[in-house]
């Protein structure tokens, strides 16, 4: 059941920031998180402040420079679908297009889903872990199948939920951030927060933050992007494996890469290994080979997720593959 | 009142004979309207939102109940206290171990009785207090306001473990619930005999039942008389578990569940919420609804118990099947649940073999107790047993439908007695056939050989339930109106199977009248006759015979009535379309509702009971389940290409609703087999980890392939009662996930002996090699 709380809808950006910036305070965008996190009370709020009635944080435009401004509270839906994002972007219209299933892409927004909280069983059930406030970490020696295998320095070990992140870390995507303390502009590879950093927090927005836009830079001559998704079941489910590729190639030479992993870490992972064997090289089989033993380098799995290292490989390998055979 | 002639479709064809007073009705050699494709007689009011399902039921003055559960695996209530909750806005009726209300009542199921309140709790979900309020809400508020101080204790919910020593004992006799044991023949004789003797261990996940509609009820007090409107298979096992609890005569309890979404098991009883929701109505004196959330359903309705196998054959190299030694071990939960139930009974019937032993464990964990789940036991000893006997074909080269049909036994060997009659053979061949079987296993090897590493398989499952033939008691009643119109009263629930349009079906057929003017009341103890609850895949052997009967009794009574009409004896009358002829002279004729009798009295009511079953015959629906499939050996994906369910089930009643079935079972079996599995957090805290639909995973629309195929395999069976017609709904997700498993073997060359083969398990062991 869901607790006590009110429900404010400001038609302002002001009065947004004004009203969430005070402690039990949470925005709502689709609601298709925050109400099943107040719903299993993983949250104290008492106050729900609506981003709907905003102006201007819907839909997607071309900006001067060719590059694409996204509201925050554009549907996944409508990242998927639209026409501008699939042909600057295929990687982010493909991360959108594998969020969830249908109903909760037609509601849930874009800012919505980098802003969401951890999927851990532990966290979302009746256990008072150390992300949630207590003293510690029960995936870490308990039930960690879907669990991270990089960047949790073993203090807590979720994977970071988002589908449309890693494509938008790829690209070099930002976020644009209204706050008490005015506007800042971040990319997307800084908004979510490692557990060695502060493991109650996901991104770095304060008290009062909200965040009103994603920027898209240009896509460079010759982007090839793509985000391809392993999970347990083919819809309604996160990832257990992830890549979003972001290669700016020159014939059958990959220039420069960026290569981000999700259902790996708790934040949206870029593989700096696999990016290390393919750039300035050629797609051939021997390149590939090298990456996909590159991918797991550092890794840090555990008893019950080590099955993930040979997934991983298997994803990169493939993944990679497929790119050589459409330069073919 | 309806027009002459309208009501009935046979436009003067004939209708089945009428038997002679005392006689057995003729087996229907040609139907005009069973067996056809007709949709549910009730299909608007379901998609259209009328129907009134108990969630939907809303009383003035109902109040709302919910219930504080345990939060522990195991642990002592030392002490509650609800002065706070008590107080609350909105709380009328507040109910816990302490209260008088529920002194000294018992709760009861399968042979165990204890305290309503047990201040000892078994399991996470155990009932500890119970509020009704105003609004859910509040509800909810005050339960979270009762303050609960536990004594936590150490816990098990690995069924493994429970017999080992180690494990704290659940209850105070030890862990072990029960054991099961049988032989025949000689079985050490018969693995000497063997040329290949094969052993494996396999094991299978815990299944949790999650039926659309959840679980509760509402419950209403009119003076001394209860209603209980119930999510439910059976109100008449409601109504009996009621009135033993609280001790009332049956007259006095009045169970309604006319429409229900689904339970499949796991709502053959009531739940201890029932008989909370009564007492808090009772204390308010107000109804109280009482619907369960997901999160509860998942810890305390029932569940498929994990099972931990051994199986060890002995063939020849003809493919004689010469001794199977199982063994079998699962937990019933924290009270007794059938935890290993005929787990082994495939082991035992479906294939010829002389020498046979059987040892089952079933054993107490701190976990909640398992119910019924479709098919009980069966799918569980089909994934050894299926995956044994494609080994055993493998290691003597021969192909494994040959071994399969090499092995088909003439007599329930389980019993010592013949099947009236068996499809096995028919499904496994004609299945084969059309599944095109040799071609699929040469189109999977020539992939396979490819090089791609996206490899290709093709497998099969045969299998028989060990129930299906239905049997008495069943009592329905037929009203034919004036008009002509039918009245069809039954006890017995529709769960979603269709039940109420083959019943609908049956009487058409029998009284020639159209389908859709027959009205169809049921499942209410109240206004319908005694039934037995919907499960074991018997409802429609028990209860279409049983209608049959009626509408013959109703017949019968009104050729009397036409007899005086025609001054002809009786027994030179029958029906001929919507009228009564003399058989001796056509020209004496007249419509049955010109009948005087009818008219006068305004409604002829027929009364029809079940008969018995054949004498030392077993009646058993059989099958055989094929399936084609592709493993992605990089990432461990799988996507099942197409299924196919050849299914012996005797006489096909509504094919639409038949082939709905197939479907809907091969969904779950792949489920079983690939998706599904209760996840305990065993070695920390004892508790479910996996309590929604997300972490839960039923298979997808995207994880069932549209190739779906129902192939019926109709044999005439008149011995197994007057339709023909046998148990279908649980057959048809026996032999699934084996069948998937030996696809996946071809495709991989790895035994998955765990189920479920999930894309982790399956790069887990691509990864280990073959052992892993
Ligand atoms: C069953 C299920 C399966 C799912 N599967 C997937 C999946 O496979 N892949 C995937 O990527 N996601 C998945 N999701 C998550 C889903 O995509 C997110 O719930 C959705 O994108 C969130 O968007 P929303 O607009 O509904 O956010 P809300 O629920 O409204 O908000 C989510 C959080 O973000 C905050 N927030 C929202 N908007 C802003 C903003 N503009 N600025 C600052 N904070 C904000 C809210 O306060 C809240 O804490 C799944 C969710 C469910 C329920
Ligand atoms: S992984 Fe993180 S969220 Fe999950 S139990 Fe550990 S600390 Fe909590």
């Amino acid at each position: 059941m869901l607790p006590q709380f009110s429900y404010v809808r400001p038609e302002t950006l002001k009065d947004t920031v004004k009203h969430l910036n005070v402690p039990g305070a949470a925005a709502h965008a689709g609601g298709t998180d925050l109400i099943g996190c107040l719903r299993d009370g993983i949250m104290q709020v008492n106050k729900v402040v609506s981003l709907n009635a905003l102006p201007d944080l819907h839909g997607i435009r071309e900006t001067a420079d060719g590059g694409l401004l996204i509201g925050a509270m554009t549907t996944i839906t409508e990242v998927s679908e639209s026409p501008l994002v699939r042909r600057k972007y295929p990687g982010l219209a493909q991360g959108a297009s594998e969020v969830a299933g249908p109903q909760l892409r037609n509601q849930g927004t874009i800012g919505g889903n980098l802003c969401q909280k951890p999927r851990c069983w532990y966290y979302r059930g009746e256990f008072n872990c150390l992300r949630k406030g207590g003293d510690n970490c029960y995936a870490l020696d308990g039930e960690h199948l879907f669990h991270a295998i990089f960047g949790h320095d073993r203090i807590c070990v979720i994977t970071h939920p988002s589908d449309t992140a890693p494509p938008l870390v790829a690209l070099g995507a930002k976020v644009r951030i209204i706050g008490p303390e005015g506007k800042r502009t971040i990319p997307v590879a800084n908004l979510h927060v490692s557990p060695a950093d502060n493991v109650r927090a996901e991104t770095v927005r304060k008290q009062g933050e909200v965040i009103t836009h994603i920027e898209l830079p240009r896509p460079p001559e010759n982007l090839r992007s793509s985000y391809r998704k392993v999970r347990a079941r083919r819809s309604w489910d996160f990832a257990l494996a992830g890549v979003a590729l972001a290669l700016e190639m020159d014939g059958d030479r990959v220039n420069k890469s960026r290569v981000v992993l999700s259902g790996a870490a708790p934040v949206p992972w870029r593989s700096q290994p696999v990016e290390n064997a393919i750039s300035n090289r050629r797609l051939n089989a021997e390149t590939i080979e090298k990456a996909a033993r590159a991918v797991v380098e550092g890794a840090d799995p555990l008893p019950g997720n080590m099955y993930k290292l040979d997934l991983f490989k298997g994803l990169i390998e493939e993944e990679l593959y497929t790119v050589s055979r459409e330069l073919r | 009142m309806a027009e002459d002639g309208t009501i009935y479709y046979t436009n003067g064809l004939p209708v089945p004979d009428t038997p002679a007073p005392g006689e057995e009705p003729e087996f229907w050699k040609e139907t005009d309207v069973v067996g056809k494709r007709t949709p549910r007689v009730d299909a608007y009011e379901r998609v259209s939102g009328t129907a009134v399902y108990p969630s939907d039921i809303k009383l003035p003055n109902m109040i709302y109940g919910a219930i504080l559960r345990c939060p522990h695996a195991h642990a002592k209530v030392k002490k509650v206290d609800a002065g706070r909750a008590e107080k609350m806005p909105g709380v009328r009726a507040l109910i816990t171990g302490d209260s008088p209300e529920a002194g000294g009542l018992k709760w009861k199921y399968r042979g165990y009785s204890g305290p309503l309140f047990d201040a000892h709790c078994r399991f996470e979900g155990e009932v500890v207090a119970a509020v009704a309020a105003d609004t859910p809400y509040q509800a909810w508020d005050a339960v979270h306001a009762i303050d609960v101080e536990y004594d936590v204790l150490p816990h098990v919910v690995d069924h493994n473990l429970a017999l080992t020593g180690k494990a704290p004992e659940v209850h105070d006799q030890g862990n072990l619930a029960g054991t099961d044991e049988y032989e025949r023949g000689d079985v050490a004789g018969g693995f000497a005999e063997a040329d290949v003797v094969l052993e494996q261990n396999y094991e299978t996940g815990c299944q949790l039942h999650t039926p659309m509609e959840l679980h509760g009820c509402v419950a209403d007090w009119e003076g001394d008389r209860l209603t209980i409107w119930e999510s439910s298979q059976g109100v008449y096992a409601v109504q009996s578990v009621l009135s033993g609890i609280l001790g009332m005569p049956l007259s006095k309890v009045r169970v309604i569940g006319h429409y229900m979404g689904g339970g499949f098991g796991s709502k053959l009883w009531p739940g201890k919420y029932t008989v909370l929701a009564a007492l808090m109505a009772k204390q308010a004196a107000r109804p109280v609804k009482m619907i369960l959330t997901r999160e509860e359903t998942f810890l305390c309705v029932g569940n498929r118990p994990p099972n931990t196998m051994r199986l060890k054959a002995g063939v020849k190299k003809d493919g004689t099947l010469t001794a199977f030694d199982f063994e079998c071990i699962g937990p019933s939960g924290a009270y007794p649940g059938g935890g290993t139930e005929i787990v082994d009974w495939l082991v035992r019937d479906l294939y010829q073999c002389d020498n046979v032993r059987c040892l089952s464990r079933d054993v107490y964990i701190h976990a909640g107790t398992a119910r019924p789940f479709r098919a009980p036991g069966h799918p569980q000893g089909s994934w050894a047993l299926e995956q044994m006997m494609d080994d055993l074909a493998e290691k003597i080269g021969m192909d494994p439908i040959e071994l399969r049909l090499k092995n088909i036994p003439s007599i329930s060997q389980g019993r010592g007695i013949p099947y009236t009659r068996t499809g096995l053979k028919d499904c496994i061949e004609r299945g084969a056939e059309r599944f095109g079987w040799k071609d699929a296993v040469k189109r999977a090897r020539e992939q396979n050989r490819s090089g791609s590493h996206i490899k290709r398989g093709v497998g099969m499952g045969a299998c028989l339930w060990i129930v299906g033939g239905g049997g008495p008691p069943s009592t329905v009643v037929i009203k034919l109106f004036r008009d002509g119109s039918v009245n069809l009263n039954m006890g017995a629930s529709d769960i979603g199977t269709g039940t109420k349009t083959i019943m609908a079906m049956v009487a058409a057929e029998e009284l020639g009248v159209k389908p859709d003017v027959i009205q169809i009341e049921h499942a209410d103890t109240g206004t319908t006759q005694y039934a037995t609850p919907s499960g074991g895949s018997k409802t429609v052997p028990t209860e279409a015979p049983t209608v049959r009967n009626a509408a013959i009794d109703v017949k019968r009574q009104i050729i009397q009535m036409a007899a005086e009409d025609l001054g002809a004896p009786a027994v030179d009358l029958d029906y001929e379309g919507s009228e009564i002829v003399s058989m001796k002279d056509k020209s004496k004729r007249i419509q049955v509702t010109d009948v005087s009798g009818l008219k006068k009295r305004g409604v002829v009511i027929g009364v029809g009971y079940r008969g018995p079953n054949p004498k030392n015959k077993s009646v058993n629906p059989f099958a055989a389940q094929f399936c084609e499939l592709e493993v992605n050996t990089k990432t461990g994906e799988m996507k099942i290409l197409r299924f196919l369910g050849a299914h012996d089930s005797g006489r096909v009643m509504n094919r639409l609703t038949y082939d709905n079935q197939v479907f809907g079972g091969i969904v779950m079996g792949i489920g079983f087999g690939m998706t599904e599995f209760r996840q305990l957090d065993a070695n920390q805290t004892g508790k479910l980890c996996n309590r929604n639909w997300h972490d839960y995973k039923l298979p997808t629309a995207l994880d069932v392939p549209v190739d779906m195929e129902s192939l019926p395999i109709e044999i005439d069976d008149p011995e197994a009662n007057n339709t023909g017609a046998k148990g279908l709904g649980e057959p048809v997700t026996i032999p699934t996930a084996s069948a998937i498993a030996n696809a996946l073997y071809m495709a991989t060359g790895i035994r998955f002996t765990k189920a479920p083969v999930h894309p982790m398990e399956m790069r887990r062991r691509l990864s280990a090699g073959k052992e892993g």
